[in-house]
């Protein structure tokens, strides 16, 4: 009923290919971005901020870069961590040597740092193809955490080996920093994580987007129908790189504070994975619901017995809760392999017809 | 698919409604003293009995006491696996109505230190965290009690040159040391010592990835043959470089640990063959020590101890009792200081800023001879009580040494330089200017 | 000049300055390499008959151990432990076969390789709440694993060979052994090998997959069971020996992820490989901790080379 498409005619192709061909979408969206922008700022508090709401944005972001290379270009990468990595430590050096850029511009520049040492890590996708590719990803995921250990000017040599972040302005408010409030770095995130999902929309909708979706169909056959395969699956790791790069200097600058080598660590790279997988691969939307899923569920289950005044141990708690977080990826995965935004698919089909089964 | 999809709406309203709510609910007359624990991941060897000593301490004033001055201690742990990530999310969801904050990791001190000056909370880090927080000038808020890790390189220098570090011209010191910020925290110090007395040093890290496989190390160890061999080691990384040493034959008598590096469960496991093994440490179990028999009565015995058979004696898990001291008499003193019996944060800091933890005090409290006696300051936020050596005999650890203290006069300058490079790369860092040196 | 001197010059004349020390390096190599060929083994044996690349083999390995110092801590005799441990990694294999496999049958490869970090998350949490989080002390003494070493002094220095690690070498040559004869004369060997060859026409000629899928993962259970004991022994039993199972993954590139034999041999490369290049490249000239990502970038270099691996199948791509 509420999702009711008819009436709504099309008259050219055109408007078929629209990015919201039935008006309900484009509402739905309307609302989720008002209560992102104005009715969750105005409810949540700091706890809700840095725990749930940052947190699951940041990491939907890097998983959307994730997804753009295994889920549209069909690499599979066990390397996001690193660059993320990348994308902090590039940020951290911008902003350290020209204190005066813009926070924001320096995030932007930083991806391109992890963008081009992501194309370099690239590289051998032109030989060798999945889970080869995948542990050859993880070379790049070993090297460079070692790497920012051992390289003292990454961190300017501060004792800890960790990188601090400081407090910077922008346009007269702290937005990074321990004296940034949680809801300037909530705002600075979801301007820069809707920046790059418009980006990532338009890049995987036009023609760049279905070379990649043909590359990952198919590489021979797409090589023969005249697709550049190094240009393409180049561009994909480029592309790729830069968004996880920028969720790394958000994962830093906006919500972390501080930073040591062993954050991004292979750990992290699965995170992101899980993520990608989780919420559906070849999607946008299922970086979201994957993040949420992934990020905001442990935080959660943690404080269930505590508000319930379950007499449960701190420590069991946690066993119970990565028992519950193993079973519930074994579970999504027998139920829907392709992820929840194909869950979301079914169910607005079916909503589309209500209340006719069929 | 429906039942599915209501299941699924009502468990998501639940969560939502929980989390919403989720900053602990205060119960009336009762102190919230969190604890951000570790009794799971790859550190969870050496986390679970200090976790229990601290426990175990506030179990036993509530018990015996009812509290400290009659309110009782409302001890919670939040487990964060020793992981930064969810040591911040403890943090946040702790902090409310906290009075204290006990961030363990040093990695989890490093994010929550500069979080602590704008939330107005105190940091204790008994032992461990960052050196320079001993500047209380610079870090207000942060406590590391009653000896840090620089203390701890400097006492141990000082052991084996017996006095005389001009002796240690010549030789060869490596550091095995855990590749993360607690395992390169010495290194500074140690390189000033070694540029002045004429001594190498050699850092060896173990990446955590490695703690097991501690082979290459022990090689490189082999080949250098170093005159001394002092480790900055944790959880897994103990017991694996003990039965590498082992392994490689290098004499136990130069093989010397930090605090954190003389654990009795990671020396079980190389048994007899460990013995001679040193470490340097702020406390020593001492087993017939009134308190101990108290909570052996009060808390053991009653079943409201979570430790295994035969841990009570543990140099960590008395540790741990320690530590819980130190804030049950912050907050202590707080208490008298203000006339007030359910103290702030602000109030509890005050209290960790005057704690004087004399040998009267510690014979009052029960504790003659289980921690070194130290005093904090306004300025001086770790109170510098030195320590001890304590020695494997194969079966567990006994004091062989007489009190050490640390090199203040080297030490402080070190100190001061750190804590100003760290307030002015956090620029604007607010300073504590009421402190008169 | 300097610099080219220390890389390509230096290094060599160490070694023939200590062959001892040498020996003892190479030695070092090949036991760790011994565990790394385990644990890759267990990988290539599940990829083999069933595609799945299999994350879990690291947890199963601490799982196996754990249940193992387990059972004897609750007072079961070693030698009695031992058989009881197999029988639970049995009801594991059948355990995941048919809650987690069955249903997954035909998805992507992918899908298969996040159920078994899924399976991974599981077990660490399920293990930590039977056996805790501390580490245990593997009861080597128990089992009759003859511990102390015997040192030979070549060329006036000495190297110490331990006879745990030799104990481990044997008992990993014992267990390859018995694995290639049950591969290739028994019927069951046989049948896991035709699925590996091609599923379709296996399953056409009426090889049951779940019966294989479940002797695989047993067989799997058994090696992670030695690794872990071979492990343990070295390093105590915790949740930290997982972290282990990564350093297999460059074993399987250099190898390949379907040969028995170049698990065997990439394990043992690499193992001495990487501790060549930590003790005479990586310490003196990097700071050391190479031996996080060496060998994966050896692979890597290899595989620029030789793109299925040094024994894997050449890979024939069809339109």
């Amino acid at each position: 009923m509420l999702y009711r498409v008819a009436g709504q005619y099309k008259t050219s192709y055109q408007a078929d290919y629209a990015l919201f061909p039935v008006r309900q979408d484009a509402f739905l969206l309307g609302i989720i971005l008002i209560m992102a922008f104005v009715v969750l700022p105005a409810t949540a508090n700091d706890f809700v901020f840095r725990a749930l709401l940052i947190p699951v944005l940041i990491y939907a972001l890097a998983a959307m870069g994730l997804n753009i290379l295994t889920g549209y270009a069909g690499q599979l990468s066990l390397g996001t961590g690193a660059f993320m990595g990348v994308g902090a430590y590039a940020c951290f050096k911008l902003v350290t040597i020209f204190p005066e850029m813009n926070i924001l511009v320096a995030v932007l520049l930083s991806g391109f740092f992890s963008a081009t040492i992501g194309m370099a890590f690239g590289l051998p996708s032109l030989r060798i193809k999945g889970f080869y590719l995948a542990i050859a990803t993880l070379a790049a995921q070993f090297f460079l955490v070692w790497l920012f250990q051992k390289w003292g000017w990454l961190y300017n040599y501060h004792t800890s080996g960790a990188i601090l972040v400081p407090n910077i302005q922008m346009f007269g408010i702290t937005v990074s920093g321990p004296t940034a409030t949680a809801m300037a770095q909530y705002y600075f995130v979801l301007g820069v994580v809707a920046l790059m999902t418009i980006l990532a929309i338009n890049v995987t909708r036009g023609r760049i987007g279905r070379i990649w979706k043909s590359v990952r169909d198919m590489d021979i056959a797409a090589e023969l129908v005249g697709i550049n395969l190094m240009k393409a699956k180049l561009m994909a790791f480029f592309v790729s790189s830069y968004i996880v790069g920028v969720s790394g200097a958000l994962f830093v600058f906006m919500w972390r504070g501080a930073a040591e080598a062993e954050l991004f660590d292979v750990q992290l790279s699965f995170r992101v994975l899980f993520i990608a997988i989780i919420g559906g691969l070849g999607s946008i939307l299922g970086n979201y619901l994957g993040a949420i899923l992934i990020v905001a569920l442990p935080v959660l289950l943690n404080v269930v017995p505590r508000a319930l005044g379950l007499p449960i141990s701190s420590s069991m708690v946690e066993h119970l809760n990565t028992m519950t977080i193993g079973a519930l990826i074994i579970f999504f995965l027998i139920v829907e392999p392709h992820g929840l935004a194909r869950f979301w698919q079914i169910i607005r089909e079916k909503l589309i017809i209500w209340p006719f089964p069929h | 698919m429906k039942r599915l999809m209501k299941a699924a709406v009502a468990t998501t309203a639940i969560l939502a409604a929980a989390a919403f709510t989720a900053p602990h609910l205060l119960a009336q007359d009762s102190l919230y003293v969190p604890n951000l624990s570790y009794r799971t991941g790859p550190f969870a060897a050496t986390g679970t009995p200090l976790m229990n000593g601290q426990k175990d301490y506030m179990t036993l004033l509530n018990e015996r006491d009812g509290g400290i001055n009659g309110v009782r201690i409302d001890y919670d742990e939040c487990e964060t696996g020793y992981n930064t990530e969810r040591g911040m999310e403890c943090y946040e969801a702790t902090r409310a109505n906290a009075v204290v904050t006990q961030p363990w990791s040093t990695g989890i001190t490093l994010q929550v230190l500069p979080r602590t000056n704008v939330d107005q909370i105190p940091v204790l880090a008994p032992g461990y965290g960052f050196s320079p927080m001993a500047d209380g000038r610079t870090f207000k808020w942060a406590f590391n009690p009653p000896s840090s890790y620089w203390d701890g390189a400097s006492m141990l220098l000082n052991f084996v040159a017996d006095g005389d570090l001009s002796s240690l011209e010549g030789k060869k010191i490596a550091l095995l040391h855990l590749d993360a910020p607690y395992g390169r925290e010495p290194i500074p110090l140690l390189e000033d010592y070694a540029r002045e007395y004429g001594f190498t040093l050699l850092p060896i890290p173990v990446a955590v990835t490695e703690m097991q496989n501690q082979s290459a190390q022990w090689l490189q160890i082999r080949r250098e043959s170093p005159d001394f061999v002092f480790m900055w080691g944790w959880g897994a990384m103990n017991a694996g470089a003990i039965t590498e040493a082992v392994r490689t034959r290098y004499p136990m008598d130069q093989f010397f640990g930090i605090w954190w590096s003389g654990h009795d469960g990671d020396l079980a496991q190389a048994g007899e063959a460990a013995s001679g093994y040193r470490a340097v440490s702020w406390n020593v179990p001492v087993p017939d020590a009134p308190i101990m028999g108290e909570i052996r009565e009060h808390v053991i015995d009653a079943g409201l101890s979570s430790i295994g058979e035969n841990e009570i004696d543990w140099v960590f898990y008395q540790r741990g009792i320690t530590m819980s001291m130190m804030l049950a008499e912050a907050i202590r003193t707080a208490q008298e200081e203000f006339d007030e019996t359910v103290v702030s944060p602000e109030q509890v800091r005050w209290g960790l800023e005057n704690l004087d933890i004399s040998e009267e005090r510690l014979e009052e409290l029960g504790m003659s001879g289980m921690i070194v006696p130290f005093q904090t300051s306004c300025a001086n936020h770790t109170g510098h009580g030195g320590g001890w050596i304590i020695e494997w005999n194969g079966e567990r650890f006994e004091r062989v040494s007489d009190h050490l203290q640390a090199d203040r006069d080297r030490i402080t300058p070190l100190e001061e330089a750190e804590a100003a490079k760290y307030a002015e790369a956090n620029a604007p860092w607010p300073m504590n200017d009421e402190c008169e040196l | 000049m300097d610099l080219l001197g220390r890389i390509f010059v230096k290094p060599f004349q160490d070694m023939a300055a200590a062959p001892d020390f040498l020996i003892q390096v190479v030695w070092e190599g090949l036991v760790s390499g011994t565990l790394y060929a385990l644990i890759a083994l267990g990988f290539v044996l599940i990829y083999k008959s069933s595609r799945i690349f299999n994350f879990a083999q690291g947890i199963m390995v601490v799982f196996a151990a754990l249940t193992l110092v387990g059972l004897h801590q609750m007072g079961v005799p070693a030698l009695l432990a031992l058989p009881m441990t197999l029988v639970v990694m049995f009801f594991l294999a059948v355990a995941i076969e048919r809650l987690v496999l069955r249903p997954l049958v035909n998805q992507p490869d992918i899908i298969l390789f996040m159920a078994t970090i899924g399976i991974t998350l599981f077990l660490i949490g399920f293990g930590e709440t039977i056996f805790g989080g501390e580490t245990k002390r593997m009861i080597t003494r128990e089992l009759y694993i003859p511990a102390g070493s015997t040192i030979f002094e070549p060329f006036g220095g000495f190297v110490a060979i331990e006879h745990l690690d030799l104990t481990a070498l044997v008992a990993a040559i014992l267990l390859v052994t018995s694995l290639l004869v049950f591969l290739n004369k028994t019927r069951i060997g046989r049948a896991i090998r035709a699925l590996g060859d091609d599923h379709q026409a296996a399953l056409s000629v009426g090889i049951s997959l779940s019966m294989i899928w479940v002797v695989v993962w047993f067989i799997a259970g058994i090696i992670a069971l030695v690794t872990g004991i071979a492990w343990g022994a070295r390093a105590g039993v915790s949740f930290a020996l997982e972290i282990i199972a990564l350093k297999a993954l460059p074993v399987l590139l250099l190898g390949g992820l379907e040969s028995v034999a170049g698990a065997i041999i990439g394990g043992l490369a690499i193992g001495v490989l990487e501790k060549l290049f930590e003790i005479y490249w990586g310490q003196p000239l990097m700071g050391g901790g190479t031996e996080t990502w060496f060998a994966f970038v050896f692979a890597l270099i290899v595989l620029l080379f030789r793109p299925q691996g040094l024994f894997g199948e050449r890979i024939i791509e069809r339109v």
